[in-house]
């Protein structure tokens, strides 16, 4: 059976659109054509620093520069490192802040 | 106290980045020149006991840097890398020449070219030119601008020596490629950046 894609709601925009468990939300919302802020996509520049407002996420590997332990408490998480456990509401922080 | 590896570790960081300047005093950062930097590297990352896990902290993620000798005035920086399984980094170009070195893990290097002309802001095409496995007795040399991904392979972290142009600091802008989508971003540079 196919996993059932997650609803991912972009404050920013108000879009809400789909994401497979298996991708991370970055790629989702730029596959819908949003121009959510990145730059290297890989978990290391942190551009993409986003508040996670509600649900549940799974991070992938990314460095230590990227997102300190206090941003991680704080319900920080890296849209391009994120993939969805469940359905998720979450805000980017703006390009270049944090 | 500082402990006889660190005190050996010290040493061999200054007489490498010694041997560096003369290097590129003599050739420049030319392939030739950064080719026999990596040889150096290569030969530093494989002294026994220099390098003790216990001296360097794993990444709170997946993925640290730990400064061993950090030139001042724009000088060099040389790292110890560790990056655990799976961390991995797009393609990239640093704007700064950087030579690698494996201590322990696997790590896949692989290396791009530009392809566009580069007229559309944010947009890149790049194609894939080559590809090196980073292992213990291995290493490897880019110019300024040569762009290559990285992803550490099999369940070992890969631990590693890396040696920059500049020190991270200090870095220029870094220009990220992300071939599936045919885009690309820069980082900000910090070449203006006031020191810590």
């Amino acid at each position: 059976m196919a996993p059932k894609p997650r609803q991912i709601t972009i404050a920013n925009t108000g879009q809400t659109i789909a994401c497979l468990p298996s991708q991370t939300i970055l790629h989702a919302a730029l596959a819908a054509g949003i121009d959510y802020p990145y730059g290297c996509a890989s978990g290391n520049c942190g551009t993409c620093v986003s508040q996670l407002d509600s649900g549940k996420i799974a991070m992938l590997a990314r460095s230590d520069t990227s997102l300190s332990p206090d941003q991680a408490k704080a319900g920080r998480i890296l849209a391009c490192r994120a993939q969805p456990k469940s359905d998720v509401t979450l805000t980017w922080l703006g390009r270049g802040r944090r | 106290m500082a402990s006889t590896a660190a005190t050996r570790r010290a040493r061999a960081c200054a007489a490498l980045l010694e041997q560096v300047h003369a290097i590129t005093a003599q050739h420049g950062n030319t392939p030739t020149a950064l080719h026999a930097i990596k040889l150096k590297l290569v030969g530093l990352a494989k002294k026994p006991g220099l390098f003790p896990e216990e001296d360097f902290a794993m990444p709170v993620a997946q993925g640290r840097f730990h400064p061993l000798l950090v030139e001042d005035n724009d000088g060099l920086g040389l790292y110890l890398t560790i990056n655990l399984p799976g961390k991995e980094a797009a393609p990239h170009d640093h704007g700064i020449w950087c030579v690698n070195a494996a201590i322990s893990g696997r790590e896949r290097h692989v290396f791009y070219r530009r392809t566009d002309d580069g007229s559309v802001p944010g947009r890149a095409e790049v194609v894939i030119t080559g590809e090196v496995l980073v292992q213990p007795g291995t290493g490897t040399a880019m110019s300024d601008h040569d762009i290559h991904s990285t992803e550490v392979l099999g369940t070992e972290p890969a631990i590693g020596l890396a040696l920059y142009g500049y020190a991270l600091a200090r870095f220029p802008s870094v220009a990220f490629y992300h071939p599936a989508l045919n885009s690309t971003r820069t980082s900000p540079s910090r070449r203006h950046a006031v020191p810590a």
